[in-house]
């Protein structure tokens, strides 16, 4: 009979049942073999397994299988699963808290005098990569300062409409503009104020700069917020503008040299400038999967461990044998390095793979919001984005 | 010349850990008066990833040596020798 014949009724009853919960699981998985991997495009598309199969999108299956599951939530590093998403929306996520989540960084640097040995525009940026942190309701009050794009960048120009952006914004302001200033010099310590004689201290042979001079490291905690205007009640207190780590080392300086400057901080986004990443990494794995299809038993047990990151494989005694037997005991840990494949005693008694919708996220924050939050705000963009593009459609739609 | 204040590949901040990684490479840490080893000081920052690793691990801190070429501290010494 040719494939394309129409099927008979026991044939469309079987093709109809109800899938097990085993075959489900098997079409999560992605296969690593010796020396290729296999399936691994989605397979949610209406149609993939054939006639006769209700596999369309349904939101209230999605409900029942998304799933978010923390295994560390630090304020600077988060880890966590998120299970029963495609891999098209898990990448948006991450790459929305690389590039989109708005932050506060410094942006002009006005130097004032500047005698260290640090050059004007490597010192300004410096200064722009020391993270801020301040009080969430106030940083989520701050809007954006829209710069006229330079004249010589075309680009920016044809794309900038000064009409589209709020007359607010085209200035700095209080609601749109933080300023940071830095004024440090050195000099010798002497007798009178520091109770060490520089000097004396260099004649006799110190070393240490410290000891020696006042001011000789510029740390990030010297940088002083200047509140303006309305910033006032908005970053009081414990709400003040201020570095994520104040050991931030921004310049060494030597007697009589003197770093003055005043910055001014706005908010932007991670695509226009590193900076303003609010994340050191966002970066997502999928879930190893280790099948052990026949048992492996004695001292191919332990040898089988040792293929395996310390963790993953654990032995367990075999009541049918007697022996030593390997079982699987957090996959999570595998490296998927495929050692185990290449012996040939395990080559046939182990499946390798990963699960195509397990993803295990691990977002680290460089400090300004903390890291799981940075995630619900990476979901909340996503959602934006997309009622965006639904309006347009309309738009579209209305429009023909 | 000086640390570079972020990783270059991942952008966590490095600067504030330098000081204290040359602090734990230099001074004794345990019993026996020895410093501590390159990877362990590492490890004990929280440097794990090795893009951050070699930002700390090959640092040349050259401003050291720039340092002592100060015209600041000659306008000093002139100005002291006028009064």
């Amino acid at each position: 009979m040719p494939s394309w014949a129409p099927l008979s009724k026991e044939e469309l009853a079987k093709a109809r049942a109800p899938l097990s919960e085993e075959q489900l699981q098997q079409r999560r998985m992605v296969r690593i073999n010796a020396e290729t991997v296999t399936d691994t495009s989605a397979t949610d598309i209406p149609g993939h397994w054939g006639p006769g199969q209700d596999d369309s999108w349904n939101l209230e299956r999605f409900r029942k299988s998304l799933q978010i599951t923390f295994h560390q939530n630090k304020p600077l590093d988060a880890t966590f699963s998120l299970i029963g998403v495609d891999a098209s929306i898990a990448n948006a996520f991450r790459r929305i808290l690389i590039a989109e989540v708005p932050t506060l960084s410094i942006e002009e640097v006005f130097m004032l005098d500047n005698t260290s040995i640090i050059q004007d525009e490597v010192l300004a940026h410096r200064m722009g990569l020391i993270p801020l942190i301040g009080g969430h309701e106030g940083l989520r009050w701050l809007r954006r300062f829209e710069k006229a794009p330079p004249k010589d960048d075309f680009a920016a120009q044809a794309k900038y409409d000064p009409d589209d952006v709020e007359d607010n914004a085209k200035t700095p302001n209080d609601h749109n503009t933080i300023v940071l200033e830095l004024d440090v010099t050195c000099r010798w310590a002497n007798e009178k104020e520091d109770g060490r004689d520089g000097r004396k201290l260099a004649k006799e042979g110190s070393t240490d700069p410290t000891e020696k001079y006042i001011n000789s490291n510029v740390y990030a905690k010297q940088l002083v917020f200047k509140p303006q205007g309305e910033q006032v009640s908005m970053f009081a207190g414990e709400n003040a503008i201020r570095t994520a780590n104040p050991d931030i080392l921004i310049a060494k300086l030597r007697p009589g040299q003197r770093i003055k400057l005043s910055c001014h901080c706005i908010k932007g986004i991670g695509a226009d400038h590193a900076k303003f990443s609010p994340v050191a990494t966002a970066s997502y794995r999928l879930l190893p999967h280790i099948d052990i299809t026949q048992p492996i038993l004695g001292a191919d047990a332990k040898k089988f461990a040792k293929c395996f990151p310390k963790g993953v494989i654990g032995l367990e005694h075999d009541a049918e044998s007697g022996q030593e037997k390997a079982v699987v005991i957090d996959p999570m840990k595998d490296t998927v390095s495929r050692e185990c494949l290449r012996h040939d005693e395990f080559k046939d008694k182990v499946k390798l793979g990963r699960i195509r919708d397990h993803f295990i996220f691990s977002v680290e924050s460089t400090g300004q919001f903390n890291s799981d939050e940075l995630f619900l705000d990476s979901i909340r963009l996503l959602k934006a984005k997309a009622e965006k593009f639904k309006r347009h459609l309309t738009e579209l739609e209305e429009g023909r | 010349m000086i640390i570079p204040i972020r990783c270059f590949s991942c952008g966590k901040v490095i600067a504030d850990l330098y000081e204290q990684y040359v602090e734990l490479i230099s001074t004794p840490q345990n019993a026996a008066g020895e410093p501590m080893s390159d990877g362990q000081a590492m490890d004990t920052l929280g440097l794990n990833r090795y893009c951050c690793r070699r930002m700390v691990l090959t640092h040349v801190d050259l401003i050291e040596k720039l340092l002592r070429y100060n015209p600041a501290e000659r306008d000093i010494i002139k100005l002291n020798n006028q009064r």
